[in-house]
């Protein structure tokens, strides 16, 4: 949460985070630039800008994939949640990583000519009609430039001034840069490769991906089957038994639309589900301080008007609530973000505030 | 009001819950080792790419023969040296992705020195001339009659290749993922290469050419780097193998 932009709020946490990352990514390097040459037999060793180019274009493919897991992992086991939390470190970092990857292809196979290289990469191979042979090169430069486009876009500043559907419809372009990265190398090196190993790899690390995202997808559906239904005004959430405090309970309503309902020192008060941030699930928060706190990146909501602690300014909407009986019921129409709710007592027990007075 | 991090609740900001503090430190040891692992695995996952190199340490080679085109430059070697013997037939390239043919036309059929450096791959050699006169200039003498042996219409599998980068340019010079300069190579007027899967008269490599002992035309260059069977008259030049292909012969094959 910020009040004005800054490149990056560093804290304890992103420090760890990004020791680890750059540990990890400088280890990928040294051995694949430095240890394995030397385990290789080859007679004579292969370029050493091919060999380069190799290093970093496995390292940036690597990265993303490490980065497209998380985000699955997370919904499948939240204790895998604070390694979303600083994804952007290792996004931007992924961006270097692929653009050296670039610079050593450019700077190797598309010089020396009497044209100039970048223009070379267009024109060389134009063998579009066919799958073998295919300029796989394209298929690289347009994941390229979609992560530099999403690198540069990661910041909050644009997250606010595009606006949170629009940011995440754009920020989805990495799947389709994944998908471009695997083709690239499918019908790149992979057609010419000989060692199984690569081949191996290359298909275990796409497969993770798409597996990981099947198992999250078939997750959400099967814990929204439990959180849909009702239509109408008042729409049932769950029996006030159900509650427990700090903690809430989520309802998906018709209109596609989710609501969390907290129980927060004894009353209940239901905000959007969704975080002004980055649309983070606010139901699977815990209530610190009084305030809702996003699981995805920390940000926190008065849980009566949905508004975040001065000097804060985020706002998500509010819903009216009401008991029937036992049953906790929510009107399915929003209010608007930041509006208050007076809570609703549970039957029997009285807000703290209230005991003290 | 539940403690968070009594539940293990990560908030960015704050310190790191004891309950997730073990998970997170073997997930961290997981990352590191296993991009560590990665590295590994993919840095000796590398095939071998050959043994073509440039031979810089040759130095540079000067020989002396005959200019012929076909239309790509070549050197009948009539006075050689140690490492490039008398009736061996040299390519000649220029430097990266360049050809020589300005300077090779004014001598063709005429004796003219050259010099530079080698690149060699088995039977298969190059000459990297240096820049202007240095490279190749008239010799004095008059030139011997250099006789080419047509060998017939062939039926060839293979690869083409630009010979420079097969030669030893670059490690490695061929494949599909080397397409593309293989391709920039060829439009440089590199000389390009057809690597036969069977010998032809005893040789693997042959310079390829047009139909009509022009350059390579447009259409082979969808083709290049693939495995792909065509058709040529096939001709002897000294101890190399010229292919004039039948562009209307070149196929795909599995």
């Amino acid at each position: 949460m910020s009040v004005k932009y800054v490149p990056v709020q560093w804290n304890p946490n992103k420090y760890l985070y990004d020791a680890v990352m750059l540990t990890g990514v400088g280890l990928f390097l040294y051995v694949f630039l430095y240890a394995a040459p030397g385990l290789l037999s080859h007679e004579r060793p292969i370029n050493q800008q091919i060999h380069n180019a190799r290093a970093f274009g496995a390292c940036a493919f690597v990265m993303l994939t490490v980065i497209l897991c998380i985000g699955p992992l997370a919904r499948l086991d939240t204790r895998f949640l604070p390694l979303l939390y600083n994804r952007r470190h290792f996004g931007v970092m992924t961006v270097f990583v692929a653009l050296t990857h670039a610079g050593y292809v450019v700077d190797w196979y598309f010089a020396f000519s009497r044209w100039n290289k970048f223009e070379a990469v267009l024109f060389a191979n134009t063998s579009y009609g066919q799958l073998a042979g295919f300029p796989f090169e394209a298929f690289g430069i347009f994941a390229l430039f979609t992560l530099i486009l999403l690198a540069v876009t990661s910041h909050d500043f644009w997250l606010k001034f595009l606006g949170p559907p629009l940011w995440k419809a754009l920020h989805y372009m990495i799947y389709p840069a994944y998908l471009s990265l695997v083709a690239h190398v499918s019908l790149g090196i992979l057609l010419d490769q000989q060692n199984h190993v690569f081949t191996a790899i290359f298909a275990g690390c796409a497969g993770t991906v798409g597996g990981l995202h099947l198992l999250a997808a078939l997750k959400e559906r099967r814990i929204d089957r439990t959180r849909s239904g009702g239509k109408g005004g008042w729409v049932h959430v769950c029996d006030v038994s159900e509650m427990r405090d700090g903690f809430a309970k989520v309802k998906l309503l018709a209109s596609g639309e989710r609501v969390a309902v907290y129980l927060n020192d004894g009353a209940l008060s239901a905000i959007s589900n969704a975080c002004a941030h980055q649309n983070g699930p606010l139901g699977e928060g815990r209530i610190i301080d009084c305030l809702v706190t996003c699981p995805w990146h920390g940000f926190q909501y008065d849980v009566t008007n949905g508004r975040s602690p001065a000097p804060f300014t985020e706002k998500v909407p509010t819903y009216n609530l009401r008991l029937d009986g036992t049953s906790v019921l929510v009107h399915a129409r929003p209010n608007a973000p930041g509006t208050y709710v007076e809570p609703v007592p549970l039957p029997g027990t009285a807000p703290e505030t209230e005991a003290m007075a | 009001m539940s403690d968070p991090r009594k539940h293990g609740f990560f908030v960015g900001y704050l310190p790191i819950p004891p309950a997730l503090r073990g998970f997170l430190l073997v997930i961290c040891v997981l990352l590191i080792s296993g991009l560590a692992g990665f590295g590994l695995a993919l840095g000796t996952a590398q095939d071998d790419p050959g043994q073509g190199a440039f031979r810089f340490d040759y130095g540079r080679q000067t020989v002396t023969g005959v200019v012929e085109l076909t239309p790509y430059p070549l050197l009948r070697v009539t006075i050689g040296n140690e490492r490039i013997p008398e009736g061996h037939t040299l390519m000649l390239a220029g430097g990266g992705k360049t050809n020589v043919e300005n300077r090779a036309i004014p001598l063709e059929g005429q004796l003219a020195q050259v010099s530079g450096v080698m690149l060699q791959r088995g039977d298969l050699d190059m000459l990297q001339l240096r820049g202007g006169a240095d490279g190749i200039s008239a010799a004095e003498g008059v030139a011997p009659p250099m006789g080419t042996v047509p060998l017939g219409r062939w039926q060839l599998a293979g690869e083409i290749c630009d010979g420079k980068c097969l030669s030893g340019a670059m490690r490695p010079g061929r494949g599909l993922a080397h397409k593309a300069c293989a391709n920039l190579c060829l439009l440089g007027g590199v000389p390009p290469v057809f690597v036969s899967t069977q010998p032809v008269d005893g040789s693997e490599f042959l310079l390829i050419t047009g139909p009509e002992g022009d350059h390579l035309p447009e259409t082979a260059y969808d083709y290049v780097a693939q495995y792909v069977s065509l058709e040529g008259e096939v001709e002897r030049r000294g101890d190399l193998l010229v292919l004039r292909m039948d562009p209307n012969t070149l196929r795909v094959l599995d």
